[in-house]
C-alpha cells in the first residue's frame, strides 16, 4: 500500500460551527482541561480560526478555517528538527506521526511548524469520576510533557486496515477509513482521501481551480488543501495564521 | 593475574563505551519513555468487544438521530446517521461529546429539597400534599411525546394547568397558528422548496431548526455560488455565522427588523410587485430608513431582491407578527416554499399556557430550558438530569440522564412532515432517578403508561398505512407485516417519515397591519446550549478557541 491521504476543506462551506473540533477531541481521548487552558496552552489537533477580509461595514465577510497538521510531504520541518525521532512521516500513507513515547516535550517541533498546529499537553489527562469509560478504546491516553497534533484519526485506518486484512485483502476500502473531522462536518466541507489517486474525490478536488495550500511557498508540499471560490478567502493563503491581527484574525 | 589500577579502568571505561554497542541502553530507553507514558492514576479506555447502535439525541426536541458505538456497555463515540431523512447525518457540536455528559460533575443523582438530600417518598408526599391544597402547573419543555399526554391527563384529572414552553422557531410560528387557528406544533416551514429566504436575524446556520436540515441545504444549492439556486438574505445587526454566509447581508439597527418588514410590504403593495393580500402597513419609508440605518433606495432595492426569484420566505428570530404579514402577503403562507401545516399529525397538542390559575405547585418537567422561570409564590418541583444552579427549585429531582431514557420522537419544530421515532435506551438508567411521567404514575396509577401509548402510536401509523420508514434504506410502512414489527423497527433506531401534503389549507385572516413595529429586543439565542450543563469537551469551543461566547451557566 503506497497512499498520500490528505484532505481538501471547502472553505465556502465551513460554517465555523465546531463539531470538527469536538468529534476530534472525543475520538482522540482528549480530555477535558482546566478553565485556564487557552487557544495556545489547549490541546485542539483541530481548530477553526475566523478570517474576515479587512472591510469595514456592510461590505465586511469572514470565513473559517480549520487547521490541523498540514501532514507535510517535503521536508517536514517538524521532523527534521526533533531530536528524539518522535515525529515520523509514514512512507506508506504519508501520514506524519507523533510518537508519544519517545516525545521528550522540548517542542523544537511546535517552533518549526509553519502552521501552529501542534500543542503541548501542559496537563495529566484525567476526566470526572466515571467519564473515562467514555474513552475510546482505540486510541491510547497520553501523559503530560509530549506534544501532540493531528494523526489524521490513526485508529481508524489501523481499524480499516484489519476490516480489509480479515477479507484477505491488501487495500482498505477508503469508506472505512473516515477521519472524526470529516464524519462529522454538518455540510460535507471537508472531503479526505487518497491524493495520490487520480480517481479519489478528494485529489480531484485538490487540483481544482479554487484548490490552495496554506504557505505554500515553503515547498513543504502540505497534504491538507483548502478551496474557495472567494479571491480574498484564497489570498490569505500565504499569511501565517497567528500573523497580524487585522489580516488574519486569530480567534 | 594482577589487575591494575589501569585495567580496572580500562575495563570499566571499555565496557561502558561497549554498552552503547549493544540494545540495552535504548531498550531500557524505550521502557522507562513507556513506563511514564502509563503512570497508575491515568485512565486507561475501557477494553471490550466494540458495537455501533443507533439512538436518538435527547439534548433538544429535534430527536437527530446518531450511532453511537459502545464498548465494554458504555457509549464510546458518537457519529451522525446519514440517512436521517432530516438531519442527513449532521449532529450539533454538543451532540458528538454529550456521551459524557452522564458523568458530568453536576449529574444530579439524589433528590434534594432547599440543597438537602431527602427521598424520593418525602417528595411525593410533598407534591400529594401541594396538589391537595390547589391546583398545581406542570410545565413541558418537549410536547407531544407520549410522556406529555401523562402530564396533560394529570393535571386534566386534578384540575390542573398544562403549559408548553415553545423555543424561538416555534415562537415565530405563533403569528400564523393565531391567525388560523392551527397548533403551533402543527405548523412548520417548508424550506426545501424555497428559492429565497429572507432570515431577520434568525441564526440559520448556527443550530436554528433541526441541526443538518438547513446547512445541507444551504451547502447544496448556496455555499460559495455568486448567483446560487436559493438565496439566503440575513437582515442582522453583526455579521454572524449565518450572515458570513449569506448570499447578501443586510446589517441593520438592532431591534429594526419589524419596521424593515412593513416598509418592504408597504414597498411590495405600492409598487405591485407581489399579488398576495395583506392590509398596508403604516409605516414610512423615511421612518423606516432612520430606524433601521439604511437608505431608503437600499430598502427599495432589497424589496425588489426578495421577490425577484420566489418562493420566498421569510424567517423571524422569534415572534414577529409584522415579519409574519410580510409572509402572507408574499404568499408564502399554505404555500410549497413557505408555512405549511404538518401532513396528517396524530399527535399534535395545542399548546397550552398559563391560564390565570393561582397554583399551589408546579412541576417542570426535565425537557424544560433551565432558564424557565416558574411563576412566584409557588412550590417548584424541578425534574432534571444535571443541576443547572441558581436556587430556582423547592425541590431537585433527578431525572434519568442521557441515552438513559427511553422516549419516544413526535416531529421537531420547524419541519413541515410530520416524522416519529423512539429513542431507545443504550444506559440502565440509575435507580434514584425517575422521569416525571413515572412519578406522576407512582402517584396515580390509573394514568396511561407511556409504554402503552407508544404502542398506541405505532399502531395508529401503521393502521394509516402512509409514509416510509428509514432506516439503512427507506421502506414503506406497508412492506412491514404487523404493527409489532413497525414499532420494533422504530425501537431499533428507525424513523417514520410522513408522506409531504399536497393539498396544504392554511387560511390566515389579518384585519390590519400588526401594531407595534418599534424596536424590539432580540431572540435569546443563549437557549441554544440546551442543557443546564454542557459536554466538558464543548469548552473547545469557547475556552481554548473563540468560536463561541462563553454561556453564563455553571461549567463545575
Amino acid at each position: 500500500m503506497s497512499a498520500r491521504y490528505g484532505m481538501v476543506i471547502d472553505l465556502d462551506r465551513c460554517t465555523g460551527c465546531g463539531a470538527c473540533m469536538v468529534a476530534c477531541a472525543a475520538e482522540n481521548n482528549v480530555p477535558p482541561l482546566p478553565p485556564r487552558a487557552t487557544d495556545r496552552t489547549g490541546l485542539t489537533p483541530m481548530l477553526v480560526h475566523k478570517v474576515n477580509n479587512g472591510v469595514e461595514g456592510a461590505g465586511r465577510r469572514e470565513a473559517f478555517i480549520p487547521i490541523a497538521c498540514m501532514h507535510c510531504a517535503n521536508e517536514t520541518p517538524c521532523v527534521s528538527v526533533c531530536p528524539q525521532q518522535a515525529v515520523e512521516v509514514d512512507k506508506a500513507t504519508g501520514i506524519v506521526m507523533q510518537i508519544p513515547q519517545r516525545c521528550l516535550g522540548c517542542r523544537y517541533c511546535m517552533t518549526a511548524c509553519p502552521y501552529h498546529a501542534r500543542y503541548f499537553n501542559w496537563w495529566d489527562p484525567s476526566w470526572p469520576p466515571g467519564m473515562e469509560k467514555t474513552l475510546n478504546p482505540g486510541v491510547a491516553t497520553r501523559m503530560r510533557g509530549v506534544v501532540e497534533k493531528c494523526n489524521l484519526c490513526h485508529a481508524r485506518l489501523h481499524t480499516a486496515m484489519e476490516k480489509a486484512a480479515a477479507a484477505g485483502k491488501k487495500e482498505i476500502d477508503m469508506a472505512d477509513y473516515v477521519p472524526a473531522c470529516v464524519e462529522a462536518c454538518p455540510t460535507n466541507a471537508i472531503q479526505f482521501g487518497d491524493l495520490a489517486n487520480s480517481e479519489d474525490a478528494a485529489s480531484q478536488a485538490a487540483h481544482s481551480p479554487d484548490a490552495f495550500r496554506l504557505l505554500a511557498r515553503l515547498g513543504t508540499e502540505p497534504k491538507i488543501y483548502y478551496k474557495s471560490r472567494q479571491a480574498w478567502v484564497r489570498a490569505l493563503a500565504e499569511r501565517s495564521p497567528n500573523g497580524h491581527p487585522t489580516e488574519a484574525q486569530h480567534v | 593475574m594482577k589487575v591494575s589500577r589501569r585495567d580496572l579502568l580500562l575495563g570499566t571505561a571499555g565496557l561502558t563505551a561497549g554498552i552503547f554497542f549493544t540494545p540495552v541502553p535504548w531498550k531500557v530507553l524505550d521502557d522507562v519513555s513507556v513506563w511514564t507514558q502509563n503512570w497508575p492514576w491515568i485512565p486507561q479506555p475501557a477494553r471490550g468487544p466494540v458495537t455501533t447502535k443507533l439512538a436518538a439525541c435527547t439534548l433538544c426536541a429535534s430527536g437527530c438521530r446518531m450511532r453511537v458505538r459502545m464498548a465494554a456497555g458504555f457509549p464510546v463515540g458518537v457519529s451522525g446517521s446519514a440517512t436521517h431523512p432530516l438531519t442527513k447525518g449532521a449532529l450539533c457540536p454538543l451532540g458528538f461529546a454529550a456521551h459524557q455528559l452522564n458523568w458530568h460533575p453536576a449529574r444530579l443523582h439524589a433528590v434534594r429539597h432547599h440543597g438537602h438530600a431527602v427521598s424520593w417518598d418525602e417528595a411525593r408526599a410533598a407534591f400529594e400534599k401541594a396538589y391537595s391544597e390547589g391546583p398545581v402547573g406542570i410545565v413541558d419543555g418537549h410536547s407531544g411525546r407520549a410522556a406529555s399526554t401523562v402530564l396533560q391527563s394529570f393535571v386534566a384529572k386534578h384540575n390542573g394547568n398544562y403549559e408548553v414552553v415553545l423555543n424561538p422557531e416555534e415562537k415565530s410560528l405563533l403569528p400564523y397558528a393565531q391567525w388560523s387557528g392551527v397548533p403551533v406544533n402543527s405548523l412548520g416551514y417548508d424550506l426545501e422548496n424555497a428559492r429565497t429566504i429572507v432570515s431577520f436575524s434568525a441564526p440559520l446556520l448556527d443550530g436554528w431548526g433541526i441541526p443538518g436540515r438547513f446547512t445541507h441545504l444551504w451547502a447544496e444549492r448556496a455555499a460559495g455560488q455568486p448567483d446560487p439556486q436559493l438565496r439566503l438574505i440575513q437582515i442582522e445587526p453583526k455579521l454572524s455565522r449565518t450572515a458570513s454566509g449569506a448570499w447578501r447581508w443586510i446589517p441593520i439597527c438592532q431591534g429594526s427588523g419589524e419596521l424593515l418588514a412593513a416598509a418592504l410590504a408597504k414597498i411590495l403593495i405600492e409598487e405591485r410587485l407581489v399579488s398576495g393580500q395583506s392590509p398596508a402597513p403604516p409605516a414610512s419609508l423615511t421612518d423606516a430608513a432612520t430606524q433601521t440605518g439604511l437608505t431608503a433606495a437600499a430598502i427599495r432595492e432589497l424589496a425588489y431582491a426578495i421577490v425577484e426569484r420566489r418562493p420566498t420566505l421569510c424567517i423571524s428570530d422569534g415572534e414577529s407578527p409584522a415579519i409574519a404579514a410580510l409572509n402572507l402577503l408574499l404568499g408564502a403562507v399554505g404555500t410549497p416554499g413557505g408555512i405549511l401545516p404538518k401532513s396528517v399529525h396524530p399527535f399534535a397538542m395545542p399548546p397550552a399556557s398559563a391560564n390565570g390559575k393561582s397554583l399551589r405547585a408546579v412541576l417542570i418537567d426535565s425537557s424544560v430550558p433551565w432558564e424557565y422561570v416558574p411563576p412566584a409564590s409557588t412550590e417548584v418541583f424541578r425534574f432534571a438530569a444535571w443541576d443547572g444552579g441558581g436556587n430556582r427549585s423547592d425541590w431537585l429531582l433527578p431525572s434519568p440522564g442521557y441515552l438513559e431514557e427511553s422516549t419516544d420522537l413526535p416531529t421537531p419544530p420547524t419541519s413541515a412532515v410530520a416524522t416519529y421515532a423512539i429513542a431507545p435506551s443504550l444506559l440502565a438508567p440509575s435507580a434514584e432517578t425517575k422521569t416525571a411521567a413515572q412519578f406522576l404514575l407512582q402517584i396515580d396509577p390509573t394514568l396511561s403508561d407511556v409504554d402503552q401509548t407508544i404502542r398506541a402510536r405505532c399502531q395508529e401509523i401503521f393502521r394509516a398505512r402512509r409514509g416510509t420508514v428509514h432506516t439503512e434504506k427507506p421502506a414503506p410502512v406497508t412492506s412491514f407485516e404487523s404493527a409489532a414489527k413497525f414499532e420494533e423497527a422504530l425501537r431499533a433506531g428507525a424513523v417514520w417519515l410522513d408522506e409531504p401534503r399536497t393539498v396544504s389549507p392554511l387560511r390566515c385572516s389579518l384585519k390590519e397591519w400588526p401594531g407595534n413595529c418599534g424596536r424590539r429586543a432580540p431572540a435569546d439565542w443563549v437557549d441554544l446550549w440546551e442543557p443546564p450543563v454542557l459536554p466538558p469537551l464543548a469548552a473547545k469551543l469557547y475556552q481554548e478557541s473563540s468560536l463561541r461566547e462563553t454561556p453564563q451557566r455553571s461549567q463545575s
